[in-house]
Order: C-alpha cells, then structure tokens, then sequence
C-alpha cells in the first residue's frame, strides 16, 4: 500500500476523494489516502507546495495563478483531473433580497449612493475562482462594476452564511450547499447558479504539486482511477441518498443532508459526459477571465501555461493503464 | 513596528503576543479572527496568522490589488526570505507583510512565532500524554483490583502478574490491563 495524503475543503465537490475513501476504491489501487481538512485555500495551496500534502481539492484557477506565481518547481501546479461543474451559486441577503423584488440591483445601488451609504459588499470564496467570475458576471449582467460600485471581499465557504446572516456581507458566491444553507437558515435567498450563467464552466480540480513529474506515477495514476470511479458513483441518481450522508458527516462538510441533497437534485456533475477531464478549453477560459479582470501581467503565453497545467494526458494514460 | 496575531486559538495567540513584546520595540495586537477595517486602523507592518485560521483567504484577497481597486500592497514573507515561508507553514504558521519591511525583521517576528508554536504544541502534547498515563493508571489499578479479588492475589503479585502478561505478549501494562478488563466484563455479560 502507498500512503498518499489528499486535502479538501468542506464543499459537496469535495465528493470524490469522501466516495472514493468510503467505497474502497483508494485501496482498490493500493494506496492507503488519508484525508486532511483544511481551514483556508491558501494553506492547502501552501501544503501542496511543501509535500505536506500529495494532492488537494483545489479552485482550478488557483492551480494556474500558482503556476503563475511559481519561485520553483514544486509550485507549478498540475491539474490532472477535474473533479466537478456547476453546483455553486450567488445568494443576496433578505434584507437585500426584498429590495430587488422593488427596483434592480442597480437602482438599489443607485439609491444607497445617493443616500451616502456605503457600497454593497460581496463575498467570494478566493480572487482566483469562477465564483469571482461568476459574481462579477452577473454584476455586469445588471448593469453594476464588480470593481467601482460593490466591494468585492474573500470570506471562506463555511463562514460565508454567518457573515450574511450577520450583515457583515450582502451576498455571495460560493459552492454547494452554503447556497442551500442559506436558504434554509433564512439568511438569504438565491439569485442565480453557476449551472445557468455559465453551464459547465470548469470548477474545482485534483491539484498536484510539478514535483510528481519527477516521482513514481503510478500512485498518481492509481489516484485517478479511484477518483473517476468515485465520480460515476457520485453522479448515479440512485446513490445521491448516501452521498449526502456520507458528505454530511462531521469529519466532511459537516451540514445536514437535506441541504446537501438539494444541491445535488439537479445541478452539480462529477464524471458524466466528459465533466472530469481538465481540456485545455477550460484553462484557456479561466485565463482569459483572469485577463478580463486584470489578474494577468501582460505578456503571459496563455496558451503554454494552460497546457502546463491542465493534463488530460495524464487522465487518459491512467485510465488506459492497468489496475 | 506593528504587528497583528491572528489565531483562532486565543491562548496561543497570546503566547506568540508575549514572546513578540520582548523582541523589538513593538505594539502587538491579537484577534481571533481578521476584519480588514480593524485591520486598516492598526495598519500593521506584519501580520502572523495560524494556518488553521480561515482568514488566510481573505488576506491573500489583499495581495491582489488591482488598479481599479486599490488596497494595501501584502506580499507573502517568502518573497523575502526563500524557505523561511516553509519552515514557517510547517511550524502552523503563515507571515504576511506589508511591501517595504525590512527582511531581517520579518525573520526575527517568524521566529518568535514559530519558536511559541511549537511550545504551545509541546505544551498540549506534554498534557495529552499526562492525561493518558492517568487515565492509564486507574487502568491498571481496577485490573490490579480484580486479579486480587477473583485469585485471592495481594497486590504486589497482581501487579506481577499484569507485568508478566505484558512482557509475554510484548504489549504495554496499560493495554493489557484495559483487555482484561473489557473480558472480565464480556464474561459477566455486559459486553456483548
């Protein structure tokens, strides 16, 4: 057995690695993988980076801003496999909420500018995430700048309801369930989802540090194979009752299954039809977000930094490899 | 120079606070949590914050300031040190400062803080292990006090006895001593 220790937030696209540890699919490949919960992106990033873990649940566009950033090998990121689309969403507060069912957003910011109140605050889950491009889409869509007329703040998902139902934010953009949570704690009301503004955008990936270009790849492949696994169970209608237990768990995402369950009816995919393989489209589109909102330094080869680091190759010599 | 503690661990944070104040002339300040209003007020010159602190993401929101939004410049602690942010996160904590502070200074805050880290981490450690001896004792006293009852045995020779078992199977005196209790238990019927 090769021991292999895999970090996640709590989100429901963390289901992957929680299905593929329950249903013995890790051991099914001979690796014995821990799962490690971590509080923040940047300390999984971090921990990715210094072999403290040997893969994350990670933001796509955070595996490539890394790469990006990167002072040495090990923090080039390789996103060998996507593990979700859709399931995230945009919630505005009660408070807010009624207001827009009386004028659009841009009126309600019109009007709090003329009364001398300070700007409407939003929360993302991390500067480089679709839920950022998400949030500032749908801004745009109304008619509002995501950058001169809301404060756009960063706020981990499970503290993001908290913070709504305390009016320290407005609203938000951030994964399953906290959208679902917030529905029914009664601190806010969803306003739009990632499955309807932007279908099958690419969402969260397998992070791995560069530095397993220069290991063994055969835990790696190994990993693979056990997370699609994971990914066609998780997809399987019949199967959603237990997934939502199995993530409502404490030591997982920690809420109740019926919030989880929402989320899961309708909108999030793991493995069907292609969701799991990381295209070179999907990097090149989170570039190119990236570049629209002035995240890029001028200059950057987009199209050699997406194959960096988006590898269907690696998923397809995997999944063609023996078990 | 100012520095900022975040920690969600309030005794921690105010351990790393102590050992700060005698480091350099400073004001220290600790939180819980971050709020970037408090923040802006204090205008710390370097803020320490516990990896397992949720707040990460909001500072490394602060390192991407845009033109069209303007915020305070925060850089990571590593781009002034190579291997000092590694040796810092694996110690459980993370550095950020604000562009312009002296390297060697952002070297003596980390040290401290990682120094005060591992102490509160020995320190937990120290009283975890405690505890479990403890509990271990009374372990082998109620299992000391059954073998006396059930064989007729005076303590030292239960005691032997206990010792016995444990060196034959090459266990320890406590996981022996938990095993007979639990069948003692399953033989009077409780177990099951």
């Amino acid at each position: 057995m090769t021991a292999l220790t895999l970090g996640f937030i709590p989100l429901t696209d963390c289901a992957p690695l929680m299905v593929a540890r329950e249903k013995g699919f890790f051991s099914d490949e001979g690796l014995a993988v821990s799962l490690s919960r971590e509080a923040s992106w940047a300390t999984l990033r971090d921990k990715v980076v210094f072999g403290a873990l040997d893969g994350a649940h990670m933001l796509g566009p955070m595996a490539i801003a890394a790469t990006l950033a990167a002072d040495r090998p090990s923090a080039a990121m390789i996103a060998p496999m996507a593990l979700n689309r859709n399931g995230a969403g945009i919630t505005v507060s009660t408070a807010l909420a009624e207001q827009m069912r009386e004028r659009p957003l841009a009126a309600v910011i019109a009007a709090r500018r003329a009364a001398g109140a300070p700007p409407l605050t939003f929360a993302v889950v991390f500067p480089f995430s679709i839920h950022n491009y998400a949030l500032r889409d749908w801004l745009v869509a109304a008619g509002v700048d995501p950058d001169r007329d809301v404060s756009i703040v960063v706020v981990p998902p499970p503290r993001m309801v908290e913070q709504l139902a305390d009016g320290r934010i407005d609203g938000f953009c951030v994964g399953a369930p906290w959208n679902a949570v917030a529905m029914a704690t009664g601190a806010g009301e969803v306003q739009a989802t990632t499955s309807t503004l932007l279908p099958g955008a690419p969402d969260k990936v397998l992070g791995v540090s560069g530095a397993w270009m220069s290991r063994d790849q055969r835990p790696l492949d190994g990993l693979l194979r056990a997370l699609t696994r994971a990914g066609v169970w998780a997809d399987a209608r019949e199967n959603r009752e237990e997934l939502a237990a199995l993530l409502s768990r404490p030591d997982a995402v920690g809420v109740p299954a019926a919030a989880i369950a929402r989320a899961l009816d309708n909108e999030i995919v793991f493995q069907a039809d292609g969701a799991s393989v990381p295209s070179q489209a999907d990097a090149l589109w989170i570039l190119s977000q990236m570049q629209r909102w002035e995240q890029l330094a001028a200059g950057v080869d987009v199209a050699a930094i997406a194959a960096r680091v988006y590898r269907a190759d690696l998923l397809e010599k995997a999944l063609a490899g023996p078990r | 120079m100012r520095v900022l503690v975040i920690d969600p661990d309030p005794a921690r944070a105010a351990l790393v606070a102590e050992g700060l104040a005698g480091v350099d002339p400073l004001e220290v300040r600790q939180s819980a949590t971050f709020d970037a209003a408090e923040a802006v007020r204090f205008a710390p010159d370097v803020i320490v914050i516990a990896c397992d602190s949720p707040d990460r993401d909001t500072l490394e929101s602060l390192r991407e300031a845009t033109q069209a939004n303007p915020r305070p410049i925060v850089m990571f602690a590593d781009r002034s040190e190579p291997g000092l942010a590694e040796q810092a996160v694996r110690a459980g904590v993370a550095a950020y400062v604000v562009d312009g502070l002296a390297p060697g200074r952002v070297r003596s805050v980390l040290d401290v803080a990682m120094t005060r880290f591992s102490l509160m981490q020995q320190l937990r450690g120290d009283l975890a292990r405690a505890k479990a001896d403890l509990e271990s004792r009374k372990t082998i006293d109620r299992a000391k006090g059954l073998l006396m009852k059930e064989r007729g045995l005076d303590e030292a020779a239960a005691y032997g006895l206990l010792r016995k078992l444990a060196m034959d199977k090459g266990r320890p005196i406590g996981a022996v001593a938990a095993d007979l209790l639990a069948f003692a238990g399953i033989l009077k019927g409780d177990g099951s």
